[in-house]
């Protein structure tokens, strides 16, 4: 009788077993490490464009893309542009985003710089903009230096545009991201509603997250 | 009932022989061959292991941070090398597969106006450092790169890469060594063991993974 019980006992603790087990491939495949990066993206009613762009795919480690010369219609000029994203997608235990861009002219040089720095960094429990910068930065002939993050200028007639923009993603202990956008001008105009976003521009791009 | 459980047996004692075998793969490295490290720092072994990330050094160093903007000063890459702690014929370890990208934008190594860009087309050989300050684990590892500007091919380069906690700015290390160019962003600094000739990492982050 007692060996009975045991062997029952014993059927009940290898049901549960084989009920409760996930192959270590699938946890893996339950955590997810993201970066995207890109020089410049500009979305009108009309114009919607972004190059050049790298997204880390699932599983990857590294993806480069670039371009000498980028031209988005009157919107937005740029040389040397490049965006590097690399981590560890298989492990999802870390990502790195880089979009990085020599001369930028935007709304025929109404914003200018010559040098732009977008890095996101992230681990499991924590991300950073840590490495990104603005060079010579121009807004309307005014120099503006190493804007502190989420700098809002208003550019009359156009909108507005915000510098180091950073929006942090994630709880910080089961996942962490951050997004980095070194230049983003809301381009607006009134309406029967009051004002409307009519697109968007951003310059220097670069997002990372884990969970 | 006792034949499948033999062969469960048998096949977790081989599967665990494999797994000790792959790991006892512990040897020094020796002289390199071509595509192979261009010399030595240290003691390093082969033994798997996998780094990746990414990031930006300000190189050479202005202050402990970032040097202004303005000046350009800065070289920014993605890196990432996998191993499976193989040796060829001559001891080198082998790496299985690996990227580098790497820009340096300082206005003096420009080219044609544009940018230093250098593209591995081929990661050969990756080794663990063992004397080394670096926490979480450090690496030298290198290939065959192309300078993207003038589709110069074919040029030996090597790195050295450290991670040394978290974050990985002001902690991380990376360095880079192209001789056919004269190309070094290199930042040995004489109180560490000399496989650590890192620049320590003004954003980004270097992670090092043991694999076994």
């Amino acid at each position: 009788m007692k060996i009975e019980i045991m062997r029952r006992a014993i059927r009940l603790v290898g049901l549960v077993l084989l009920l409760t087990w996930v192959p270590g491939s699938v946890q893996g495949q339950m955590r997810a490490a993201k970066a995207e990066s890109y020089g410049i993206a500009v979305s009108t009613a009309t114009i919607n464009q972004k190059a050049p762009s790298a997204v880390l795919p699932a599983g990857g480690t590294m993806v480069q893309d670039q371009a000498s010369d980028v031209t988005v219609a009157s919107m937005v000029t740029a040389q040397d542009a490049f965006a590097i994203v690399s981590g560890d997608g298989a492990e999802a235990s870390d990502a790195v985003s880089s979009a990085t861009l020599g001369t930028v002219s935007i709304l025929n040089g109404l914003i200018t710089a010559n040098g732009v720095v977008a890095m996101a960094t992230s681990t499991i429990n924590t991300s950073n903009a840590d490495g990104s910068s603005l060079a010579n930065l121009v807004v309307n002939g005014v120099q503006v230096s190493d804007p502190a993050p989420n700098t809002r200028m208003d550019l009359p007639g156009v909108g507005y545009v915000v510098f180091n923009e950073q929006i942090p993603t994630g709880d910080g202990v089961t996942s962490s991201g951050i997004t980095v956008n070194m230049i983003h001008v809301v381009l607006q105009q009134m309406g029967l509603g009051g004002v409307q976003t009519t697109g968007n521009i951003v310059v220097g791009s670069a997002s990372s997250g884990v969970n | 009932m006792s034949n499948p459980r033999l062969l469960a047996g048998l096949t977790a004692t081989v599967a665990i022989a494999l797994v000790v075998a792959s790991c006892e793969a512990r040897r020094n490295a020796v002289a390199p061959t071509i595509g192979g490290p261009l010399f030595h720092f240290g003691s390093f072994e082969c033994t798997p292991f996998k780094m990746t990330g990414g990031g930006r050094i300000d190189y050479p160093p202005g202050t402990a941070d970032k040097n202004p903007p303005a000046s350009h000063t800065y070289e920014t890459f993605g890196a990432h090398v996998i191993a499976s702690g193989q040796t060829d014929a001559n001891g080198t370890c082998l790496a299985d597969k690996g990227e580098l990208e790497w820009v340096d934008h300082r206005p003096e190594m420009e080219i044609n106006g544009h940018p230093l860009n250098l593209h591995a087309t081929a990661v050969t050989f990756a080794e663990v450092a063992t004397d080394t300050d670096c926490r979480d684990g450090a690496a030298h590892w290198g290939g065959i790169l192309r300078v993207q500007n003038t589709k110069q091919d074919g040029l030996d380069f090597e790195v050295w890469d450290c991670d040394n906690g978290e974050p990985g700015v002001g902690h991380d290390g990376f360095a880079i060594s192209v001789p056919a160019l004269d190309y070094a962003v290199m930042c040995p600094d004489p109180d560490l063991p000399p496989a650590e000739p890192t620049c320590t990492l003004t954003g980004g982050n270097r992670q090092f993974h043991p694999t076994h």
